[in-house]
């Protein structure tokens, strides 16, 4: 079995909604991990992570570097931290039901 | 409660313009994200893992069901749909958008509101006893003095730019300190002295976090009047001599453990002493006034109002106890507790069931908790140090009704103070610093204890799981207290037993090494079954066996390869 | 050419000027030195100069300065907007020691700190570099009416409504 590579990609918070950003190759910013720029080794990483934190402040804030696994099908996050980043909570949002009263709901 | 007059409504107005345009000036780059930081903080903006959190200020944690119906519409119309308390009698918005800030705090401050310092390094939201006003062991309500404290601490020009965040709490029950003060920056006592005055015994130096320490008295007895003035003292000694060199070295029990209580105490005497003025002394108009928000609601007089009607009524709420409709047996003899007027409980409302996160609401659930606190608590309700609400003012009589209302609203679990009232902080799922989840736990023990014989049987038992060393879950003062970590970036839970948060305030000591995910719910299960078999009688609560025991027994079960009974 | 800071509310020329410790002091004019410097040279400076302020760090008290009655200025050091000892600093002096001269807020001084700061007992503001003076000047009317005591009116809320 193939064993995955490492890639370093440099990551965001988008200022206006806080959401996850992925810096593109083209130094724009994206909200999928998948379109993240990948970078051989944090030395590469680390200064752009710096350049973003001085010249993208409208847009981004708290930019750093961060490694990822590569593998088969692209970039996946190698802590929890990451994960639940890239992919969001773990755990129910809102409820399904709404918290809609009902009638029929029976005691406990 | 307390009404906002012209002075608190103009500046809390000017407070919401005055944030639009910071926040324009963010956007337009005139300030940077770290200059814009303590900014969007006192106006109780967070940045967390993938969105922004909003907290908003319940100051002692008491609402209208106006308030709660404008947070149900800010929830439904800047966030996705539900609302989250917290364990400092907050509610918070997990996915505000930056630009609909200014709006949220304009629909906040048309009904009183605030997100006023519940974020940065000022003083934060000052909290209660959550029965405070209505508790028969109470001395004198607390919430009069919460909000004069509350009033000298907004927008206070001298101490918004602490060394570190600042937390006051106060009690009004000598026996029962239902508001963890000892736990506290500064905690607050409501006492009596030789002579029969009521005044404060002030502590300072309490805290959870990476050095859980407990607080010490800086002055027995102070007079009522001397209130701000001192307080002022404290804050200035900290302002000028806490720690600024390291983050985790930054509140004031850093400051108190270095120096001494001793030392402390000389330096805030003299500080007082020299920088009290009588314009400082609170007047007894000013006390007054503030008072006569939180007079006693109209009650309606049962019987002839004397002691046989008190009785007659306690009897009345134990038959219900006792009814054979077993689910609102249990509701009414775990969550509803003795009023000081009879005919009247507290109804806590269990925010705490299956397969939602502990503490959520969703906006229609909010709408409807309103439209009972109307019909039921003279409009009013109090969110609790343990992410629940409470109706403060039911009548007894109405609480066949009120049940069947939260049974149709799924927030009727008879849980409070068991064991599936679980506190867990927003963990790794939703929070930058944790290092670990802490819902999921939650989520899996309230699903897998379910069993309402069973928590009636194990008692009263905290949980309390925090993310990480922070402890915003409280876990330092859980009888349970589940810690995540962080090992190479897998998670893992530490357990400890025996904390108290309360008069005989105690930190829970570790039992053993960290678990991994899948083995620490299972853990709770065998150190609970170990309680079951050890305990001296069914009387016995679970703190009081751990500390009777020690943790050894609990070790042996978790570690010594005892297997968990059915 | 003399730097702009904001003086009473208004933008002015500020007419004080600021020696390293080795510069030796002009015969007349208002001049800012060093703490240290103050302490080892406070009372020849006073002869010369026709005004004397100092720099103070923020890890000092009122108590550590000498001559502080004949000082016409106290220049507040905060190394970062987040170091709030000036704040209390400035609060002791004015209120405490019953300093009358210019209470000047130096360092990282950020427009959103000025209405703060006024409160307690600055008049004389140099912001970070960078920041324009014209949007500070509208940071003092932000908030309308204070709860606690401030500078202007010693008398804490709860007295005024009274």
């Amino acid at each position: 079995m193939a064993k995955s590579e490492v890639r370093w990609i440099v990551t965001a918070n988008f200022t206006a909604d806080g959401a996850v950003a992925y810096r593109r190759p083209d130094g724009s910013w994206s909200r999928a991990l998948g379109d993240a720029e990948m970078l051989a080794a944090e030395a590469e990483a680390a200064p752009l992570a710096s350049q973003a934190a001085k010249l993208e402040q409208r847009e981004v804030s708290d930019p750093y570097a961060i490694d990822m696994a590569l593998g088969p099908d692209g970039l996946s996050p190698l802590t929890a931290r990451e994960r639940i980043r890239a992919f969001g909570p773990t755990v129910p949002i809102r409820r399904a039901d709404g918290g809609r009263p009902s009638p029929d709901k029976l005691a406990r | 409660m307390y009404q906002y007059d012209e002075y608190d409504t103009r500046i809390i107005t000017a407070r919401a313009q005055q944030f639009r345009g910071q926040v324009e000036r963010r956007l337009s780059g005139e300030i940077t994200e770290d200059e814009f930081k303590p900014l969007r903080l006192q106006n109780g903006l967070y940045m967390q893992l993938h969105a922004y959190i909003l907290r908003i200020a319940v100051p002692y944690g008491l609402l209208s069901s106006k308030q709660i119906r404008m947070v149900a519409h800010i929830a439904r119309t800047y966030d996705r749909g539900y609302a989250h308390l917290t364990t400092r009698q907050n509610f918070q918005y997990n996915w505000p958008k930056l630009e609909d800030v200014p709006k949220i705090l304009d629909c906040l401050a048309s009904v009183e509101m605030h997100a006023v310092q519940t974020s940065g390094n000022c003083v934060r939201n000052v909290t209660a006893d959550h029965f405070a006003g209505i508790a028969r062991d109470e001395l004198e309500d607390p919430r009069p003095w919460a909000e004069i404290i509350r009033q000298w601490s907004t927008f206070h020009p001298e101490f918004a730019a602490l060394p570190r965040k600042f937390k006051i709490a106060i009690t009004g029950s000598v026996q029962n300190d239902r508001a963890a003060v000892r736990f506290h920056d500064i905690g607050v006592r409501l006492v009596q002295n030789e002579e029969g005055e009521v005044g404060f015994e002030v502590l300072a130096g309490g805290g959870l976090g990476r050095t859980p320490l407990i607080a010490e008295v800086v002055r027995s007895f102070l007079p009522k009047a001397e209130l701000l003035g001192y307080l002022e003292a404290i804050m200035r000694v900290y302002n000028l001599f806490g720690r600024r060199d390291n983050k985790y070295k930054a509140r004031i029990k850093i400051l108190v453990s270095a120096v001494g209580i001793e030392e402390f105490r000389r330096l805030v005497e003299e500080e007082y002493k020299a920088s009290m003025t009588p314009e400082l002394l609170l007047p007894e108009e000013e006390i007054e006034r503030v008072r006569r928000y939180f007079a006693p609601k109209s009650y309606r007089t049962f019987g002839d109002g004397g002691e046989a009607a008190h009785k007659q009524a306690d009897e009345k709420w134990l038959s219900f106890q006792l009814s054979t409709e077993r689910g609102f047996g249990n509701w009414v003899k775990n969550n509803t507790v003795q009023h000081r007027v009879p005919g009247y409980v507290a109804a806590v409302i269990s925010v705490k069931v299956p397969h939602v996160p502990p503490g959520d609401l969703t906006d229609v659930q909010l709408d409807s908790v309103a439209e009972l606190a109307d019909r039921f608590s003279f409009g009013e309700a109090v969110v609790t140090h343990t992410q629940n609400l409470i109706l403060p003012d039911v009548e007894v009589a109405a609480l066949p009704e009120l049940y069947q209302e939260l049974v149709r609203l799924d927030l009727a679990p008879a849980n409070y103070g068991k064991l599936t009232d679980v506190i867990a902080c927003p963990g790794l799922d939703y929070c930058a610093l944790a290092n670990a989840r802490s819902i999921p736990i939650a989520l899996e023990i309230v699903e897998r204890f379910e069993q309402v014989d069973y928590l009636n049987d194990l008692g009263d038992v905290s949980i309390k799981i925090s993310g990480c060393i922070n402890a915003c879950g409280h876990h330092h003062v859980g009888n349970i207290g589940i810690l995540g970590i962080d090992k190479k970036g897998v998670e893992f839970y530490q357990l400890q037993l025996g904390g108290s948060p309360g008069n005989d305030a105690s930190v829970g000591k570790i039992l053993g090494p960290a678990l991994p995910q899948d083995e620490i719910v299972s853990a709770v299960a065998k150190v609970l079954d170990k309680y079951l078999g050890l305990r001296e009688s069914a009387e016995e609560t679970f703190l009081e066996a751990v500390r009777r025991v020690g943790l050894d027994p609990f070790k042996e079960a978790v570690y010594g390869g005892e297997k968990a009974a059915e | 050419m003399a730097k702009e800071i904001i003086l009473n509310r208004a933008i002015v020329s500020d007419d004080y000027q600021e020696l390293t410790d080795d510069e030796s002091a002009p015969s007349s004019g208002k001049v800012i030195v060093s703490f240290a410097r103050f302490v080892k040279e406070g009372a020849e400076l006073l002869a010369t100069a026709s005004a004397v302020g100092i720099r103070l760090p923020s890890d000092k008290l009122p108590s550590d300065v000498p001559l502080l009655e004949r000082l016409s200025l106290i220049a507040i050091e905060f190394p970062r907007f987040s170091d709030g000892r000036g704040y209390s600093i400035a609060k002791l002096l004015r209120e405490r020691f019953k300093f009358k001269g210019q209470l000047r807020a130096v360092g990282w001084v950020l427009r959103d700190n000025l209405l703060y700061m006024e409160r307690v007992g600055f008049d004389a503001f140099e912001l970070a570099a960078g920041k324009p003076l014209e949007s500070g000047l509208q940071a003092f009317a932000e908030l309308p009416i204070a709860y606690q005591a401030t500078a202007v009116d010693r008398r804490p809320l709860y007295r005024r409504r009274l």
